[in-house]
């Protein structure tokens, strides 16, 4: 049998009920548009965290003295790049690379007259580009200059939750190099609002100079990081400025945790695509079998006629197909119809922003677009809408001519 | 030259503690070209009997022969190929599909059985015509009159040129005009075509079309007459 006369009827059962058929394909529709949004929204959250770690901690590249661990902020010599200044000279004459500025990590007690509150101590060089984004995020003061040995920025909120105002005085206290508690007073010069809360709230950035005095670490730095025109060169330029006595890390092992967290997050969101794939299918099986069960006699009809069973199944089929096509069609314009709204507009985390502190996100998260993603989410609507048209095309195939053409 | 060759042909039915026996050891054989009643009360095994003839249902005992073939050994997809290439059906209701017009519902037993487009249309045409609906074909079934519908139904057994039309109380459901008009079709397109019309009625005045009339009552057939 021509296969068109088998669309013509599906379609034509279709509009027959039109009211059911608009329901269904809607259903259809909706649930591709939940999915479409939902992992636009993640995709957004996995740039935008990823690239503010990078952007504001990790860098692309770092260099760091082979004994050093990021969970100790060692301060001992042997665990710091000895002539931070050559490595980054050196490194930023490289193509691939954007800016490359030594840091000194250490981890600092900010005291008050009234409170004290541990945070991270950034000894950084302020006329890096690396810090382009901090100095663009200034909302009082000054950005810290080379030279400054008495100031400090904090971030706003920090600023805000301990009373704190521009010029005001705090003492910050570390081990420094040779384990002994050192402590400093420093004037507030300036406040920064990254937008990225665990920034905001908990670091503290100075002169690398005045940093490495107070901390007694010499000329030494934590690390030397790099920040490259395209993130692909990692490996290329990693392996060009390691040497002996110094480890060389892109950014994809710099943010191991943070993508294995990510990586678990996703499977559960698999989970959640997957559950609303599932009601979107029984919902189609449902309305098909309601379909059949509404046209027993008619099925006696055709199979009196000689319709095969295969036939009425595929006619079942193309029933589902064409219900899904329109639902994901319409799905898809729904979705991508958000997805381009939130690109624009985002997302307020408000206080989830700065709930997890290994998932630096920002307070406004932007949706991304995700081709390949919402791709594979309408191809995979469209099979399971398939699978679930399978049972009641098989209902309908198996009815007894007899049965079916004296049923009420 | 025989179509139909049934042989102690047995069919029951079981519908909850009681089991009826629908067909008792019935042996019947219809050659091309009759035009024959099945007669009988309600419940005298008519309609099992067509359905049997039609592929529709199988027997519990005996055989069934249609155009040479044992059909009691097909499967269903077997049953479905016989019912397509030589049996044409006609309902009490009409039976037609209700998404399609006139015309797509003549043409789907052709689209079936893979009949090409150009001899598709002519014959679906000549159909139409010969049941004086040429001038309907756009119409669904709920746009015409059961006497219509049951014209449709007529040209619909027919397109494929079968070997029989099986109609089950093709009149039941239409007044005494349209009910004759059918008949009188029925009778003409027999004549013209060859194709033998096997009917299963208790109305007196479809009896009176018919040349033979297979009696029956209590599943058995009682009396096998043709006119002279």
């Amino acid at each position: 049998m021509a296969w068109t006369k088998l669309w013509v009827i599906a379609y034509r059962d279709l509009i027959r009920n039109r009211r059911r058929t608009f329901f269904t394909l809607l259903a259809v529709a909706l649930g591709l548009a939940l999915l479409i949004v939902l992992n636009g929204f993640i995709a957004g959250i996995l740039d935008d965290a990823l690239q503010n770690s990078i952007r504001l901690q990790t860098g692309h590249v770092q260099v760091r003295a082979e004994t050093y661990e990021d969970s100790r902020r060692s301060l001992q010599w042997k665990d710091l790049v000895e002539q931070p200044g050559e490595i980054a000279a050196q490194a930023a004459t490289m193509p691939e690379v954007a800016a490359a500025t030594p840091i000194l990590w250490a981890d600092t007690i900010l005291n008050t007259s009234s409170e004290s509150v541990g945070m991270q101590l950034y000894g950084i060089e302020p006329d890096s580009a690396f810090y382009d984004p901090i100095r663009a995020s200034l909302v009082g003061g000054n950005f810290i200059e080379a030279n400054d040995r008495g100031g400090v920025m904090i971030g706003k909120r920090m600023a805000d939750s301990l009373g704190l105002k521009l010029g005001e005085n705090v003492s910050l206290t570390t081990i420094n190099a040779d384990g002994v508690p050192e402590e400093g007073i420093f004037a507030i010069r300036g406040i920064f609002d990254s937008g990225v809360l665990v920034y905001d709230e908990a670091t503290v950035f100075m002169p690398i100079a005045k940093a490495q005095s107070f901390a007694l670490t010499g000329d030494r730095a934590s690390t030397i990081i790099m920040l490259l025109h395209d993130e692909n060169d990692a490996d290329q330029v990693a392996a060009a400025v390691t040497a002996p006595g110094l480890q060389a890390l892109t950014w994809r092992e710099l943010n191991a945790v943070f993508l294995e967290t990510m990586g678990t997050a996703m499977s559960f969101y698999w989970i959640l695509d997957g559950i609303v794939m599932l009601i979107v299918a029984v919902i189609i099986a449902n309305t098909l079998l309601m379909a059949v069960f509404e046209r027993i006699r008619e099925m006696g009809i055709l199979s009196a006629l000689g319709m095969k069973r295969r036939q009425v199944m595929q006619m079942m089929i193309f029933e589902a197909s064409i219900i899904s096509l329109a639902g994901i069609i319409l799905g898809l314009a729904i979705g991508l119809g958000f997805v381009a709204l939130l690109t624009q507009n985002g997302f307020v985390m408000g206080e989830m922003a700065g709930s997890t502190p290994t998932i630096p996100l920002s307070a406004v998260v932007y949706a991304k677009f995700a081709p390949e993603t919402f791709a594979w989410l309408a191809v995979w609507t469209f099979i399971i809408a398939l699978l679930a048209s399978l049972y009641p095309a098989w209902f309908a195939a198996r009815l007894e001519p007899v049965k079916a053409l004296h049923a009420s | 030259m025989a179509i139909i060759e049934l042989l102690d042909t047995s069919k029951s039915y079981r519908i909850g503690e009681i089991e009826t026996r629908a067909l008792d050891d019935v042996s019947l054989t219809v050659d091309s070209g009759e035009f024959t009643a099945l007669v009988g009360p309600s419940g005298s095994g008519k309609t099992t009997l067509l359905q049997i003839i039609g592929c529709l249902d199988k027997p519990d005992r005996g055989t069934v022969t249609i155009n040479g073939k044992d059909v009691t050994r097909l499967n269903a997809n077997g049953r479905a190929d016989m019912r397509r290439e030589v049996i044409g059906f006609i309902f009490q209701f009409f039976a037609l599909v209700p998404v399609l017009n006139a015309y797509e519902n003549v043409e789907l037993p052709l689209l079936l059985n893979g009949v090409g487009a150009k001899e598709r249309r002519e014959r679906v045409m000549g159909l139409l015509d010969a049941v004086g609906l040429a001038d309907r074909i756009n119409n669904r079934p709920d746009q015409l009159s059961g006497g219509q519908q049951q014209r449709v139904a007529i040209a619909r057994a027919l397109a494929p040129r079968p070997l029989m039309v099986l109609a089950d109380e093709p009149t039941a459901n239409l007044d005494t005009a349209n009910g004759e008009q059918a008949m009188e079709i029925m009778k003409r397109l027999n004549e013209q075509t060859g194709t033998a019309f096997i009917f299963a009625t208790h109305d007196p005045r479809v009896m009176a079309y018919a040349r033979r009339t297979v009696n029956m009552l209590d599943g058995r057939i009682v009396d096998d007459s043709k006119k002279l």
